[in-house]
């Protein structure tokens, strides 16, 4: 059952990846990108992550494609221009995206996950709650990560206003 | 007592000059030329004043003294000072440079006085001798690349003085470009050096080789090899002398100070110097003996037939210096010093005569547009006579005693090969040299009619360090006496730097070492060899003068190869430097994408998936940014992958 | 778990620094003058270099490493060090600023806020010991600088550098990200401590997914660090980028990449030394050989010291593939001196723009010497520098790398990077050339406002004082690197 849903949800995941390379119209393309997030958060949960699951789709499927498709409709573009008038680079690009793709191939089918499981194996987690487990976690030992996150997240916003703003 | 005396005077011989560099280069301009004119030369004459103290001090001390400024670094096992060094060696280089810099400073004066950029020349000239001084006082192998590099500098600012004309400007370029190869040698060898003994210290350096490498120990060759490519691109030897001819489109006292005093001397000092570095490495001294017997063999040749004064004397240089290069390869340090020294006062005199020449033709050089000058500019006349006869080896003379010096310890220390090469060249040296004082100041004048009116004898502060120089290229030969005629004052002198080594040579060579019988007869041949190429020149330019051109023409193929210098700048041109400017250019065109976004555009297309393969894109895209880097992705990833 | 064991000190620096940046933006509501928050940012570079220094000294022996939020970061003598290179790079930048943004009609508190997150975030990832805190604070410094790089909106080719600059940007990082995954998945942490305990464990494995993290890990910092071929972006980005930010990111984002390159592959992944140094070696001598060559062929001055950073960041990476004390040593005291000499190079290049700036070719800085006298002094002497002239500061740079690197065993790559420090000396020697051996195009003397005035003796006397008296700085270097050989 377990295995029937992720390749069900990976096989999606990867047309639609593909779908928002190869579309030609913006909007769709941003289509693509939702379907591709909420398969993300299929994948997601069933890895026991259920937090993060909702996040994916709260804030990226949500918040950000709905920001995009905003922003299409504003702006309204048309088709896209090709740019590349040279063939012969995409077809290099091709070439050296299925090199990368066999190199990490090649990893994952002869590399072992040589790591040693933290703590939070899933009977804890179901214990604890998984909100409680990342709150927990994220509130000591990540708390430096966290509150940087908290400036990055302020120089975006300076950055934006700089870059956007009219009159500064 | 010495050592208070050079402890109170050896910082003043680097202070001095430093001074006239700061005062003229910040107030010069303020100053005006009468008091910067007082200013450089006074600089210099101070530093001759207390290289002087520093060389009693010297006498008087028996031992070499090192004072310490500071300890510039200190950390964990490295450890270098600011120090510098007196002992015999150095104070006669100082002595050296300070004093012909003094001489040539004080000539400038009176050549340079029309120069709107006086000032400036001033500064540059008292920085050149500051960094010449700082080379041969320097206590560490650092000091003297500091020095090194220095002096460097300097001589392309002097040769490109006159920037507005291309010819000083590429001659400066040169100059600094191929100087660099060397100093590439020489910078590589200083830091084995490094590696080797964990401290560029002389003193510790050269207490420690003889423990740590063996004689014939590739380390040691190694490092001497290097070192001495230094000394080949400054003291321009083949391959790498094709800067220095062309460094006197520079005004005529620097090319004087370059090939006399400072810079070219900096090559053989600084082998001297590490001398038992490269006495632990016999094919290094192998080495640098045969280059230097072959760039005397060939520069003396290119001279045969230049028609260029300052030409002339500066393919003489270069043959000269191989001698000197042939006296330290041999282990004849003392006599290759000797020789820079006689060689200085001479080419000092015989570079401010041809200064002194055009001054007063209006710039002429060609020397077939001269003719009969002896009685026009007598005094210029006269001092490079007596020049001529110096670098002639003429008997009596500097240069006599010193070349055959340095031929007799060829052949004593190496064998008859080096000597009969060495002796060859003595011949052809005293053609030129009187080639060149027969066709411009005998015969019939064939100057231009314009030029011919103004023809003047050039002013006192001119005149004045000619004499001096004069005098003493006579009379620096005493200095240093063959055996028979009471031994070598220099050598007495120079005899706690190198006696050991040169002790060592003397006793191996002890098959060769034939005694003054040989020594005079030697003597003898060299003098027949000297009057021999006088009387040919003589023959040729002055009772036959028909000559010349009969022998030109019949000799065309060599006269021509002769006449173009081997056409070694030509070659060079082709192989090196017209490569070199095609790939700099190509790799800007293919990396910089500005022009094409190359890399990656060129790397598909040579994968060939399109016949478009030349054509241009549109400029620095992203996509093909994101491109080059995937591509160096795949590669990098793909070798930890394959690992 | 409790308060008391945040220990707070130890990452007081980089606090200051970020509060300053708040205060600016806040204190920009209520000046006019903009220049006062110029000096502002300045007060609390100068107050986070006396935490760092005081930081130094109250710990003892300086072999220390004050772990703070569960060794997230330390504060040890590596990140102290970086910290006087960065806020030394944030000095003279603000100091050559202050004019500059006025004359190009961008004078806005947000500069200097940008700048301040920047520098907060070079000084993290200095002292960052966990993969999760390099990667935030390698956000943080990039997106201040693709910010900055856009702040001239008025201008074209501002907003192409931003774009450029952040597009790539955002793909390195991308690697960087799945590199850190990657590694994660290999050793179960992100903590480096904990990866060094895990090799001393199993050893390195061969074909796990830690070499292939280790090599996109890589990526991610050859772009930060502009190695070829991940370089392609450096000269748009920095010829389009003001000038001024040009100047702090050359040195500030270069010597980030590197405080934070050094620390993981020497504390972290020592054991894998045999894999990455060839790799890096490689990277090495493509970056020095191309960014020299490349820089021969160039008239712009911007872009010629585009392709010169590009070139140092191969000399800088020959002390880092040495490995060994007196390469580390060589490497921070090298960005000691670049920081002085190559904002000092830049800071020129301001003072001889005008509005606009058009003045970047070659041929405006003909006659400087006779224009400007002193300007034309300070530039030659970064440009010797530069070219590695002894006794300035940039010779001693290479003088130790490159002798460690033959200590090391790798003697051919010091040649190399002997060999191409003298091709270097061409093009820096040709900037000297045109400002005292060309006769002057526009007789216009270049006007000094004082804070450039200052930026620029600063980082002569730096360029020069570094070379004259090396060793208080070297000795600082070497005990600072201590932590990282685990002595």
């Amino acid at each position: 059952m377990e295995l029937a849903l992720f390749v069900v949800l990976a096989v999606i995941a990867v047309i639609a990846a593909a779908g928002v390379v190869l579309s030609k119209k913006a909007a769709t393309g941003a289509l693509f990108l939702l379907l591709n997030f909420c398969t993300l958060a299929g994948l997601y949960i069933l890895l026991n992550a259920q937090f993060i699951a909702v996040a994916q789709v709260i804030i990226y499927a949500g918040a950000i494609v709905v920001l995009f498709l905003f922003v299409l409709m504003l702006l309204s573009p048309g088709k896209e221009e090709s740019q590349d008038r040279k063939p012969y680079i995409r077809v290099f690009a091709v070439f050296l995206a299925v090199l990368m793709l066999g190199e990490v191939g090649y990893v994952a089918f002869t590399g072992v996950l040589s790591g040693t499981p933290g703590q939070y194996t899933p009977e804890k987690i179901a214990e604890v709650g998984n909100v409680q487990a990342i709150g927990q976690v994220l509130f000591t030992d990540f708390l430096l990560p966290f509150e940087l996150a908290s400036v990055l997240l302020l120089v975006g916003i300076v950055g934006a206003v700089v870059l956007a703003k009219r009159e500064l | 007592m010495g050592e208070a005396l050079i402890h109170n005077t050896i910082w003043f011989i680097l202070l001095f000059p430093l001074l006239g560099v700061l005062i003229n280069g910040f107030f010069g301009y303020r100053l005006g030329k009468r008091v910067v004119g007082v200013v450089g030369p006074a600089a210099v004459g101070l530093a001759f004043l207390a290289a002087c103290g520093m060389f009693i001090g010297v006498v008087q001390s028996h031992h070499a003294v090192v004072s310490t400024l500071y300890s510039w670094i200190t950390v964990g096992d490295f450890d270098v000072s600011l120090a510098l060094r007196a002992d015999p060696l150095s104070s006669l280089m100082a002595l050296v440079v300070s004093g012909v810099g003094f001489l040539i400073h004080v000539y400038s004066v009176g050549y340079m006085a029309e120069d709107e950029r006086f000032t400036r020349f001033f500064t540059q000239l008292n920085l050149f001798a500051f960094s010449m001084l700082l080379l041969v006082l320097g206590n560490n192998f650092l000091v003297m690349f500091v020095g090194w590099e220095l002096v460097g500098l300097c001589s392309y600012l002097l040769i490109g003085f006159w920037f507005e004309r291309d010819a000083p400007a590429d001659a400066g370029k040169k100059a600094f470009l191929v100087t660099r190869i060397g100093d590439f040698g020489f910078a590589l060898g200083v830091m084995l050096i490094f590696t080797t003994f964990r401290t560029l210290d002389f003193e510790q350096v050269f207490e420690r080789a003889p423990e740590l490498l063996p004689v014939g120990s590739t380390i040691a060759t190694a490092i001497t090899l290097l070192l001495f490519m230094g000394a080949v691109g400054k003291s321009a030897q083949i391959p790498l002398y094709v800067w220095l001819p062309d460094a006197m489109e520079g005004p005529t006292p620097v090319s004087a100070l370059i090939h006399a005093a400072t810079m070219v001397t900096a090559g053989v000092y600084m082998v001297a110097r590490t001398h038992v570095l490269f006495e632990l490495a016999p094919l290094s001294m192998s080495v640098v003996a045969w280059i230097g017997v072959v760039t005397a063999f060939f520069a003396a040749s290119m001279a045969l037939v230049q028609n260029d004064l300052k030409r002339i004397l500066a393919y003489s240089t270069i043959s000269q210096l191989g001698y000197m290069f042939v006296g330290v390869g041999v282990g004849a340090y003392a006599a290759g010093i000797f020789h820079l020294t006689t060689h200085a006062f001479f080419k000092a005199l015989l570079f401010l005569g041809a200064g002194s020449v055009m001054h007063a033709l209006s710039g002429e050089l060609n020397i077939q547009k001269m003719g009969g000058l002896k009685d026009k500019i007598r005094w210029t006349y006269w001092t490079f006579l007596v020049g001529a006869l110096a670098l002639s080896g003429f008997p009596f003379f500097s240069g006599f005693f010193s070349k055959d010096e340095i031929l007799w310890k060829a052949y004593e220390n190496a064998g008859l090969w080096l000597w009969l090469v060495g002796i060859v060249t003595a011949f052809m040296t005293a053609f030129y040299s009187f080639r060149a004082v027969f066709v411009p100041f005998w015969g019939q004048s064939r100057l231009d009619k314009k030029i011919a009116h103004h023809v003047h004898e050039s002013p006192q502060v001119m005149i004045v360090p000619l004499v001096i120089l004069a005098v003493l290229a006579f009379l620096g030969g005493y200095m240093g006496l063959p055996h028979f005629l009471g031994g070598s004052a220099v050598e007495g002198f120079l005899s706690p730097v190198f006696a050991a080594e040169e002790g060592a040579h003397v006793a191996e060579a002890g098959a060769h070492a034939a005694g003054v019988g040989l020594e005079v007869t030697f003597m003898g041949i060299s003098v027949v060899v000297a009057l021999a190429g006088i009387g040919l020149a003589y023959f040729m330019y002055v009772a036959r003068p028909t000559v010349p051109v009969a022998l030109a023409k019949g000799l065309g193929p060599l006269y021509t190869l002769l006449f173009n210098k081997y056409y070694v700048d030509e070659l060079y041109m082709a192989v090196v430097v017209n490569p070199l400017k095609g790939l700099a250019g190509w790799l800007a065109r293919v990396f910089d994408a500005r022009g094409i976004d190359g890399l990656v555009n060129g790397i598909a297309a040579f994968f060939g998936w399109s016949g478009q393969t030349t054509r241009k894109v549109q400029t620095g895209s992203v996509r093909s940014y994101a491109l080059s880097i995937l591509l160096g992705v795949v590669v990098l990833v793909g070798y930890f992958v394959l690992r | 778990m409790n308060i008391s064991s945040l220990n707070l000190t130890a990452i007081a620096p980089q606090i200051i620094i970020i509060i300053t940046a708040l205060v600016v933006l806040l204190a920009e509501l209520f000046t006019g003058r903009k220049s006062l928050l110029a000096y502002l940012s300045l007060l609390g570079i100068i107050v986070a270099a006396i935490a760092s220094w005081y930081i130094w000294n109250g710990t003892e022996q300086r072999l220390f490493a004050v772990p703070m939020f569960q060794t997230m970061a330390v504060a040890d003598g590596y990140s102290l060090f970086l910290n006087l290179v960065f806020l030394v790079t944030a000095a003279l930048s603000v100091l050559a600023s202050i004019n500059y943004l006025v004359r190009e009609r961008i004078n806005h508190g947000e500069y200097y806020a940008l700048l301040l997150l920047a520098t907060g975030g070079m000084m993290l990832m200095g002292s960052a010991t966990d993969l999760m805190t390099v990667f935030l604070a390698l956000e943080i410094l990039s997106i201040s600088l693709y910010v900055l790089a856009g702040f001239n909106r008025a201008d074209l080719k501002s907003g192409e550098s931003a774009l450029k600059y952040f597009l790539l940007g955002a793909f390195a990082s991308g690697f960087l990200l799945y590199g850190i995954a990657l590694i994660y998945g290999a050793t179960g942490t992100t903590n480096l401590a904990a990866i060094v305990d895990f090799l001393k464990g199993t050893g390195p494995m061969r074909g796990t997914y830690l070499f292939i993290g280790l090599g996109l890990l890589l990526v991610g910092f050859s772009f930060k660090i502009a190695l070829v071929p991940f370089h392609m972006w450096t000269p748009d980005v920095y010829e389009g980028a003001p000038t001024s930010v040009t100047a702090f990111m050359s040195v500030g984002a270069k010597a980030a990449g590197f405080a934070a390159l050094g620390r993981l592959l020497l504390y972290a992944f020592p054991t894998l030394l045999g894999d990455w140094v060839w790799a890096l070696a490689v990277l090495s001598v493509l970056t020095m050989t191309l960014g020299n060559l490349t820089a021969l062929a160039q008239t712009n001055v911007k872009r010629m010291l585009a392709y010169s950073s590009i070139a140092h960041a191969g000399y800088i990476l020959i002390g880092l593939i040495a490995a060994n004390e007196a390469g580390m040593a060589g490497v921070l005291f090298y960005l000691l001196a670049y920081a002085f000499m190559n904002v000092g190079a830049f800071a020129v290049v301001i003072a001889v723009g005008r509005e606009g700036e058009p003045n970047l070719e070659l041929s405006d800085y003909a006659g400087l010497g006779s224009r400007q006298p002193l300007l034309a002094a300070a530039m030659a002497v970064f440009m010797f520098s530069l070219a590695g002239v002894p006794p300035l500061a940039g010779f001693f740079g290479k003088l130790y790398i490159f002798s460690a690197a033959v200590q090391a065993g790798f003697v051919a790559l010091a040649i190399i990077g002997v060999l191409n420090s003298v091709v270097s000396a061409f093009f820096y020697l040709r900037v000297i050339v045109y400002m005292y051996m060309q006769k002057p195009i526009v007789e216009a003397r270049p006007v000094l406002a004082p804070p450039l005035a200052l930026a620029i003796a600063l980082a002569v006397l730096g360029t020069i004082g570094l070379g004259l008296l090396p060793t208080p700085f070297l000795t600082l270097a070497q005990q600072s690197i201590a932590m990282l050989f685990g002595a």
